[in-house]
């Protein structure tokens, strides 16, 4: 990874951030604190992989709030949220829209690192399988249409020869293609072409 | 006897009669010349009667002459009396005049005794004989005028226009007793000296051929004279009896009142008290005359005592002392008792004397202390039972400094164990860690003393601290009800004095009903706080919210206790608002915004007094 891993910290609470922010450089994380929501939306890199220490309740935007505008982001930002009391229903609502941990202030050292750092090996898979993702989209946006029509069908299990009669052309014709595709996919069997086919969702419906 | 003789003599006695009273008069009444004036004034008309009977009865005219030559001693005195009687008297008339009828007769004396037989003949050459009633004959004078005669007649003139003069001056005050006055003296003045004067010159210069009979008007003048001087004797003495019965019914006022009153002089010495005085301070009326006010006073405000009755003496007005403060007296046994004291000057002959009503007010103490140890009971428990509903927001307001100390103590253990250790930080953890305690500690400090339970002390007061103050102990509450709050604090605020802790609990009532209030608001929920000083000069604090507004029936009655428009809740919190405002003398109310919402004002006076109205103590009561 060329970006470095960085522990964002938003807390509007000044003396908290300090000691958060100390308490996690202490235990050799890159920490940046932000004092508001709206603070950590201008200024965050979203490059980095990163996750995030998120206090529940602050004026104007809340913990809440910020969880639900970083949705699109969310995907490789995990959020772990601090709270002073033991609010049941935020905590369940921040759980169900993907936050990976909800802890209780004050907390204890052990606990948030073993939080946080639950959060960086998520974001870590996370940034990996997003990478895997786009690498395959992007191989399978330079196929032909033709090569995509015939890679659809081997996918569904279709023989050549089937292949070949539903789309109207000859069965020596959909071997040259075939080859082709499986050169630009860098695979060598059908059962690996199959497991990236499947990987960068192409026949999921059919495939079921 | 002749009549003539009769009737000349008993006038000539009676002015001496009447001279003789008023000379007594002038003895009792050292200060009023009018009745010595008075007195010389019917001595020489007595005098001068004689020698006109003498006249009367001349035998030849040398006699006559020298006899009418002796009579202008008594005229000359005469004249000078009445001068000078005007002038005392009617407290009038113009002195160049005065002295000119004064100059002109005294030289008319002297020209009587230097020129001719005397100053109205030059020679008298033969007598007449009149006769008149009864067969009795007078003499009347023929013979040559002097012609200095003319000095005489110009003082006669001149007393006549002193005279008019001063009746006019009398007459235009117009006062009803001094109109009647000037008509009754100044009239009788002018008509008998213009016909006295008249007739002489018209005989003198042989004109109109009679005896001179000057007695009769002279007397008549002496009459209405000594009249009006024995009317103000009378007068005199009716207000005396008038002042002994008023004296008599102020004496049994002051004696039946409930309140002790006292009497004290210019130099504070008490010279009348009443029988209250034995109830409150436990001495007898006469133990203390002539004792110093000071003596009722405890010593240790003795000697401000002494400067503040100096003070008072210089403005001298009616006013009360002691409503509102502890104003205490010191009575005959060495305790003291509560008082408050009413303070009328009287200015008198003898000086100012300052009248001091005071009563007992300690029943009444008792009473306001009982209700205000009531009031403060009630808003204590109001208080704790508020804080019950705060102690989650409480526990967040002690939680975060609690976080940060744990934060920075494991940070700080981490740096130390790290080879080499990391001293620099640490320094500065533990300056925040010291930092972050003294936070946690104000929290329980102001929790404290919101529910510590004391009677209220008033001390002055920063407005916008207290109010700053206590959002700070909601600030947990606000942003859980996601509630902004946007402060508006004025300037330069004078204090007030009240207690602290109560203000306090007026605010955060205001504040938790502006919340609960905007609990179902869709839109911003926004709490605008304001201080200011009002109008009135007292400050003023208001919370206005975004809520639905107060019904315009019930903005009144929201103070009312056990009205409450939340579903939960008894409504005793802006009931308890208003008795907590009411004793500091304080005002309170609600207004609808025209923007939507309602605003919760109240205020205070600058330098408050704590009184305790009955409306509040019935109010807890209930």
């Amino acid at each position: 990874m060329s970006a470095p891993a960085i522990v964002y910290v938003v807390d509007d609470d000044e003396d908290v951030r300090k000691a958060l922010g100390r308490l996690l450089m202490s235990a050799g994380w890159t920490v940046v604190t932000f004092e508001s929501p709206q603070a950590f939306l201008d200024g965050f890199d979203r490059a980095s992989c990163s996750c995030l220490v998120l206090d529940l309740a602050m004026p104007g935007i809340g913990g809440l709030d910020l969880q639900r505008m970083l949705e699109p982001e969310a995907r490789t930002l995990p959020i772990v949220f601090l709270t002073g009391h033991g609010d049941v229903a935020s905590s369940v609502q921040a759980m169900k829209r993907g936050a990976m941990d909800f802890l209780q202030k004050p907390v204890d050292d052990e606990i948030l690192f073993a939080a946080v750092a639950n959060a960086m090996t998520k974001a870590e898979s996370l940034r990996a399988a997003e990478g895997e993702h786009r690498r395959l989209t992007e191989i399978i946006a330079a196929l032909t249409p033709r090569e995509r029509q015939v890679l659809e069908g081997i996918v569904t299990g279709r023989l050549n020869k089937q292949i070949a009669g539903d789309i109207g052309i000859a069965e020596k014709t959909i071997k040259y293609h075939r080859g082709n595709l499986m050169r630009k996919m860098k695979v060598r069997t059908v059962a690996d072409l199959l497991k990236v086919a499947q990987r960068a969702g192409i026949g999921k419906t059919q495939a079921g | 006897m002749s009549w003539v003789v009769i009737i000349w003599s008993m006038m000539a006695a009676s002015s001496l009669t009447l001279a003789v009273i008023h000379l007594f008069v002038w003895f009792r009444l050292r200060g009023r010349y009018s009745h010595l004036l008075f007195f010389f004034l019917a001595v020489s008309v007595a005098a001068f009667g004689w020698c006109e009977l003498l006249l009367m009865r001349s035998a030849t005219p040398e006699v006559y002459a020298t006899t009418l030559r002796w009579a202008h001693v008594p005229l000359c005195a005469f004249v000078l009396s009445m001068v000078g009687f005007i002038y005392f008297y009617f407290g009038a008339g113009n002195a160049p005049l005065a002295l000119a009828t004064c100059a002109t007769r005294l030289l008319a004396l002297v020209l009587n005794f230097t020129t001719g037989v005397n100053i109205n003949f030059r020679e008298v050459t033969g007598l007449d004989r009149f006769m008149v009633w009864g067969g009795e004959w007078v003499a009347a004078p023929v013979g040559v005028p002097n012609p200095w005669t003319v000095v005489p007649q110009l003082s006669n003139a001149l007393l006549i226009i002193l005279v008019v003069r001063a009746a006019v001056t009398v007459w235009r005050r117009g006062e009803a007793p001094a109109r009647r006055r000037a008509l009754v003296v100044g009239g009788s003045l002018v008509l008998c000296i213009g016909f006295a004067a008249g007739l002489a010159a018209l005989t003198t210069t042989g004109v109109v051929h009679a005896p001179t009979v000057i007695m009769p008007s002279v007397f008549i003048v002496v009459v209405a004279m000594g009249y009006e001087l024995v009317r103000d004797v009378v007068a005199a003495a009716h207000l005396s009896t008038q002042l002994r019965v008023s004296e008599g019914r102020f004496r049994a006022v002051v004696q039946s009142v409930p309140t002790a009153i006292l009497l004290v002089s210019e130099r504070g010495a008490i010279t009348f008290a009443n029988a209250q005085v034995k109830s409150i301070f436990g001495y007898a009326p006469d133990e203390l005359i002539g004792r110093q006010i000071e003596d009722l006073v405890p010593s240790k405000a003795r000697g401000s005592h002494e400067t503040d009755r100096r003070n008072y003496l210089q403005l001298a007005e009616t006013r009360s002392m002691g409503a509102g403060r502890e104003l205490s007296g010191l009575r005959k046994d060495g305790t003291e008792v509560p008082i408050e004291v009413g303070l009328n000057p009287m200015r008198t002959e003898d000086g100012l004397l300052v009248l001091a009503s005071v009563v007992d007010v300690s029943e009444r103490r008792r009473i306001e202390q009982a209700a205000a140890r009531q009031r403060n009971e009630v808003a204590h428990l109001s208080r704790v039972g508020m804080l019950g509903a705060l102690s989650g927001s409480l526990a967040h307001e002690l939680n975060q400094p609690l976080t940060a100390i744990l934060s920075n103590a494991q940070a700080a253990q981490r740096f130390l164990a790290q080879t080499p250790p990391r001293l620099e930080q640490v320094a500065e953890i533990i300056d925040d860690i010291v930092k972050n305690d003294r936070r946690a500690a104000m929290v329980i400090q102001r929790l404290r003393a919101l529910l510590k339970k004391e009677d209220a002390e008033h001390r002055p007061v920063d407005v916008n601290e207290m109010v700053q103050d206590s959002l700070r102990l909601l600030h947990s509450d606000l942003l859980s009800r996601r509630v902004e709050v946007i402060a508006d604090y004025a300037a330069d605020l004078p204090r007030v004095s009240a207690d602290r802790v109560q203000l306090s609990q007026v605010m955060l009532n205001f504040v938790m009903n502006g919340c609960e209030a905007m609990e179902d608001a869709n839109g911003s929920r926004r709490l605008l706080v304001r201080t200011r000083r009002a109008p009135s000069g007292n400050v003023e604090v208001m919370v206005g919210d975004r809520g639905p507004g107060i019904e315009p029936a019930d903005l009144e009655g929201i103070f009312e206790p056990f009205i409450t428009t939340k579903l939960h809740g008894v409504g005793l919190g802006l009931a308890i608002c208003r008795t907590i405002v009411d004793s500091h003398g304080g005002k309170i109310w609600a207004t609808n915004n025209p923007d939507g919402g309602a605003t919760l004002h109240f205020e205070i006076p600058v330098s408050s007094k704590a009184t305790i109205d009955v409306g509040t103590r019935d109010r807890i009561r209930s």
